[in-house]
């Protein structure tokens, strides 16, 4: 498939810029204007403004885990390293923090506009996945009650293949999925079954 | 006594689009003979020149000739995208300022660049505004084979694609190929409501004949139902065109006998005055301040107001559309003065969305 990267709403978008005041932040901040962002610079520590960033850039050189209010590899936006030395342990420290791209120091007069997009590509993706893995997840989880679903209605006389159809064509006609559908069964039977008791009570 | 500041001129008079070097040339310098003549400003231009002779790979290393063996800091040239991409290394490594006169792709602020012609929110995207609704959404987009051509089609197709329009056929041509059959053959297969022409110099006038041809024979395609639309196409690339520029349609900051362009002048074409305009805003901010020549681009700039974005280097530009009738350019459409938004940033222009996965 032909990815497109979403390009033309960078503009008033906000970055913030993690990093002690330093030629770096200068450099960086005349090219994101450029751009049409909105920039502001903090040290040593993200405060709660941080959250309403679209993009931060973080020093990779000087930067520890107590910087970012949000869990390392859980921030709610994409990031962008800023790396001067390029010691092992310093790459690994911005990938477990969660970099999605990054710069190299001296930043000079480009480089931003494709950190910008491909930051927020990899975090839209990243995003995207971990939402697709949750929701697999779930449905794993919900195995034993498309069995149980798949048994009562077979139940009322159906091979299990027909069963299995008939959940199937529920699920579709109310426009949820498998395990969505299952859960209303067993629900429903359920709720029947304690009507029935109350009936005969 | 005026002091002297040597200017590098960087343009391939011998290319396959001398036509547009020619009118740059000519623009820039006729600014430096009105420096030179006008008693009340203390300096005086010499122009250094180097020609790449249209081959992408010299203009570096005659960039970095200028910047090295003469005292000029700043160099006004290049014509192609192409060509201004290979000298950015080397003005970053010598210190040295490019006044860029063309209009180009945008996405691109450098900090040794002066943009004085028009980006996309200047040209493109105003063009479209104004041909979808004209003309109807089913394009056809050619152009030549480097960023140019790449980056306009890229912004048309989404441009196009948001509308609700569709693209018909995409085909590119290198720099100076004159083969142009294919090309033709699939607008006459797919009937499009317009072409968009991003080609070059000799390619496109070799496209725009055969399509003046095509249109003898086949009323659809002549101008008035399926024009031939142009963000580079200016007069001084008449002369081989003829009768093949009837109807073309071009979107820019200047046509001759238009009214809107900033400051006194008369130019043959847009490039001209673009290119005439840089020197003298050049000329403009190095008068009365010695030394002013040696500084950065960026201390240039500080404070001294006039019409380069000290944020983007970018200009402000009348928007004019206009067709060719009778021999010259006729208004279509004067849209004001725009600024030039070369990350699209301020625009709103509506982007393509990716597809998301809806489970």
């Amino acid at each position: 498939m032909k990815r497109q990267v979403r390009i033309q709403n960078l503009g008033g978008a906000r970055a913030t810029i993690l990093h002690r005041p330093h030629p770096t932040v200068q450099a960086l901040t005349r090219q994101l204007v450029a751009i049409g962002l909105v920039v502001d610079q903090v040290w040593p520590e993200l405060g709660p403004e941080a959250l309403a960033a679209d993009f931060i850039f973080f020093d990779a050189d000087m930067g520890y885990d107590g910087q970012f209010p949000w869990a390392a590899g859980a921030a709610p936006m994409p990031m962008i390293a800023l790396i001067g030395s390029e010691a092992p342990g310093r790459i690994e420290w911005s990938l477990q923090i969660g970099a999605h791209a990054q710069l190299l120091k001296p930043i000079g007069d480009n480089g931003t506009y494709s950190a910008l997009l491909i930051a927020r590509d990899g975090f839209d993706r990243q995003r995207a996945l971990g939402a697709e893995i949750a929701d697999l997840r779930r449905r794993l989880e919900e195995r034993q009650t498309v069995v149980r679903a798949v048994a009562m209605l077979a139940a009322m006389g159906k091979t299990e293949a027909e069963a299995y159809a008939q959940l199937r064509q529920m699920a579709m006609a109310w426009r949820i999925s498998f395990e969505d559908a299952a859960l209303r069964v067993v629900a429903r039977f359920a709720t029947e079954a304690g009507d029935d008791q109350r009936s005969r009570g | 006594m005026k002091r002297r500041i040597e200017i590098g001129l960087l343009y391939s008079r011998n290319s396959s689009y001398s036509l547009i070097s020619e009118a740059c040339r000519s623009g820039a310098l006729a600014a430096m003979a009105e420096v030179n003549a006008d008693p009340g400003l203390d300096i005086s231009f010499a122009a250094v020149e180097r020609d790449p002779g249209g081959n992408a790979d010299m203009y570096g290393p005659l960039c970095e000739d200028i910047l090295r063996e003469t005292s000029a800091r700043h160099v006004v040239g290049c014509v192609t995208s192409w060509s201004r991409k290979e000298v950015i290394p080397s003005l970053e490594k010598l210190g040295g300022t490019l006044w860029y006169a063309l209009p180009y792709e945008g996405f691109e602020a450098s900090d040794h660049v002066v943009y004085t012609h028009a980006c996309p929110n200047q040209h493109l995207l105003p063009l479209l505004d104004w041909a979808l609704p004209a003309h109807g959404r089913r394009a056809y987009l050619t152009g030549s084979n480097y960023i140019w051509g790449w980056e306009i089609n890229r912004l048309a197709r989404a441009t196009i694609a948001a509308a609700g329009g569709e693209v018909l056929g995409e085909r590119y041509l290198p720099i100076g190929a004159v083969d142009v059959g294919r090309i033709i053959a699939e607008i006459r297969a797919t009937k499009p409501d317009f072409v968009l022409n991003s080609l070059v110099g000799a390619s496109s006038y070799e496209f725009l004949r055969a399509y003046h041809a095509l249109g003898l024979t086949d009323a659809h395609f002549r101008a008035d139902r399926c024009p031939v639309l142009s963000c580079n196409l200016t007069e001084c690339e008449f002369p081989p065109l003829g009768e093949a520029a009837e109807g073309l349609i071009s979107a820019g900051p200047y046509f001759r006998g238009c009214a809107g362009w900033p400051g006194a002048g008369s130019f043959g074409s847009a490039h001209e005055a673009a290119s005439y305009a840089a020197v003298r805003e050049l000329a403009r901010l190095l008068a009365h301040r010695p030394g002013a020549e040696n500084l950065p681009l960026a201390q240039l700039l500080a404070g001294a107001g006039g019409p380069v974005d000290p944020g983007t280097h970018h200009t402000s530009l009348p928007v004019i559309i206009a067709q060719v009738r009778g021999g010259a350019f006729r208004v279509i459409q004067q849209r004001g003065v725009v600024a030039g938004d070369p990350f699209l940033s301020r625009s709103g222009v509506a982007g393509a969305q990716p597809l998301r996965v809806v489970s």
